[in-house]
């Protein structure tokens, strides 16, 4: 009966019938996105915030609206990045280049005196970002790698294709990367998981640095959901990155982290322990010790707040007390009733990731009497002169951030 | 499989380029017509596989053209059509295309498969995004009352990693749900009113 229905149905489309001739098949389980959505939240309309895909002229940025600790002042210092996300930086910091998800870009920005002007570098990429290193910039799409020598002074001419050393897995959802350069010199580049919770194959939730030239792969974190920011700690030369929490299991949690890789290898818990030492409900069921060698966060940073960008303070600009912390950029919540994030934090901890306090520093984005919003603080870079950029990937705009003191100064 | 029917795009193109001329005007009779021939005069599609755009959320119309316009999403015709054509344009079309009203797409209803879909949509949960009567809301397009072979092109598209420039949230939301189920899928949300 069945499969006579869906012929007919499919009498103009031929190539269908066959398909449909398995119709009866048994019925499968869930699709991994709901996988873990329990039968509570079935009826539960939380969805993903929508992005803002058309230009936003700076006269109509609400920059008013943010707070700052005494001292600080945010100004507009690029816009018109439509979709901007992540920034990197040549080394005199003459230019940036910013990358985008659906728009497909990457910026180059032209820095003078303060000022800055853009252009398109590159489009019709799948979700690309850009990475400054060794003169070079280079450009990660899911399914591309691309490098632009002699970059310094702006990206031109045919870019050399990496995507074959680099050997980039098929899936797209969670795969937006974040790339930055190591110390040693070496690419970093997460590998998201592609569900909200699912086993996953052996190249999926993981970080792994790669040379320069694409050769000599390595996997040094693995159990890692979904990272799209890190830095390394100015004084041990550690990893440290953000991770968000898995969704669908209620408002409080599994809140999101801040994790610090301490050696090569460690496992930070995806998809059985989440947070400090949440087991998973759906994948963990009848598992022991799921927690058990697993790297715990140096600190949680809110439930659903998706901890993006991540910067280490190494200025003087600001005042003393901020010297050495952590920024943290937290794009803000879906699967949450009420809104939560859309701010950027400081985390103060020790260089072992002991003693993490998590502070507010910009905030005003959202407005909890309404759940409303207007921006969405993504990444954070550090200028020469201490400021602090962030990037607003809702209004496409980059906010500068500077401190001077109250007068009289304070002796400090 | 070709979804735009090809005849009558020389002429489009051509008052299409006609209308770029006056760049700065507000957006024209002319450009909105020049949908209208394809998608519908109250934009609901009168072609198999060109998709209805009436009352499709503002947003999601927003983002569909700029995508288009960059080249990442739609058919070539759709990005010749939109090439260099200026946000604010953008925004009138999707505030114009989003305030008609939507009818079901034509042809009978085939009940054993259209139950077969609403069950599968159900299950699966596409109201959560789409909403429970798939009107679509902010960036998550509009279900019921679209062309039913648009619907399953642009499944299977996501499905074979073919559908570029959105987000990859869809291609996650249709994890697990097996190929052969898409055609009661895209026939339920057809057909609904």
């Amino acid at each position: 009966m069945k499969i006579k229905a869906c012929a007919l149905s499919s009498a103009a489309l031929l190539a269908f019938t066959v398909q449909c001739a398995f119709s009866q098949d048994k019925p499968k389980p869930p699709p991994a996105w709901h996988q873990g959505k329990p039968a509570a939240m079935a009826e539960s309309k939380l969805a993903p915030v929508p992005g803002k895909m058309t230009e936003t002229p700076a006269s109509e940025i609400p920059l008013d609206k943010l707070k700052l600790p005494k001292g600080f002042k945010a100004e507009v210092w690029a816009s018109g990045l439509v979709g901007g996300r992540a920034m990197t930086m040549n080394e005199e910091q003459t230019r940036m280049w910013v990358g985008t998800r659906a728009m497909g870009r990457i910026y180059e920005v032209t820095i003078e005196g303060g000022k800055t002007s853009h252009k398109v570098l590159v489009d019709k990429l799948l979700q690309p970002t850009a990475v400054f290193a060794n003169g070079a910039l280079y450009v990660f799409a899911i399914d591309k790698v691309l490098r632009y020598d002699n970059a310094a002074n702006g990206a031109a001419g045919q870019p050399v294709d990496m995507t074959a050393v680099f050997r980039l897995p098929p899936e797209q959802h969670h795969n937006w990367k974040y790339v930055r350069l190591g110390p040693d010199k070496k690419l970093y580049v997460p590998f998201g998981a592609p569900c909200n919770i699912c086993e996953v194959s052996k190249e999926y939730a993981q970080i792994r640095r790669y040379n320069l030239d694409g050769s000599g792969m390595e996997v040094i974190a693995t159990g890692v959901r979904n990272t799209v920011g890190f830095d390394f700690h100015p004084k041990t030369g550690e990893l440290w990155f953000t991770d968000h929490g898995r969704d669908w299991m209620g408002d409080e949690g599994p809140e999101d982290e801040l994790n610090r890789l301490s050696k090569p290898g460690q496992n930070f818990g995806f998809p059985y322990c989440h947070a400090k030492g949440v087991v998973d409900p759906d994948v963990a069921k009848g598992k022991k010790d799921a927690c058990k060698g697993v790297t715990l966060p140096v600190t949680t940073m809110g439930p659903h707040a998706a901890v993006m960008g991540l910067q280490f303070y190494t200025g003087t600009m600001f005042p003393k007390e901020y010297q050495g912390l952590a920024f943290v950029a937290r794009k803000g919540s879906w699967n949450r009733t009420n809104k939560f994030g859309y701010d950027v934090v400081t985390v103060k901890a020790s260089p072992d990731g002991k003693g993490a306090k998590v502070t507010p520093f910009a905030t005003g984005f959202m407005d909890p009497k309404d759940n409303s919003f207007w921006g969405r603080p993504a990444y954070l870079a550090q200028l020469k002169d201490g400021s602090l950029l962030v990037s607003d990937e809702q209004l496409g705009a980059i906010y500068r951030i500077s401190y001077s003191a109250p007068a009289p100064a304070k002796k400090n | 499989m070709r979804l735009q029917v090809g005849g009558r795009w020389a002429v489009l193109t051509a008052l299409f380029i006609s209308a770029s001329v006056h760049a700065q005007a507000p957006p024209s009779v002319a450009r909105l017509k020049s949908c209208a021939e394809c998608h519908g005069e109250d934009g609901n599609s009168l072609n198999a596989g060109t998709p209805s755009i009436a009352a499709q959320p503002r947003i999601f119309l927003e983002n569909y053209l700029v995508l288009t316009r960059e080249g990442l999403r739609g058919s070539d015709e759709m990005q010749r059509l939109l090439k260099g054509l200026p946000d604010r344009d953008i925004v009138a079309f999707a505030r114009h295309f989003s305030s008609l009203k939507a009818v079901p797409a034509p042809g009978a209803v085939d009940r054993v498969l259209f139950e077969r879909g609403r069950a599968i949509a159900a299950r699966s949960r596409c109201g959560s995004c789409h909403l429970p009567d798939y009107s679509g809301r902010e960036q998550m397009p509009r279900l019921a009352g679209q062309r039913e072979e648009f619907l399953l092109e642009v499944m299977l598209q996501y499905r074979q990693n073919r559908r570029r420039g959105g987000d990859t949230m869809m291609s996650a939301a249709l994890h697990g749900i097996p190929e052969s189920e898409f055609p009661a899928l895209a026939h339920f949300f057809s057909r609904l009113k």
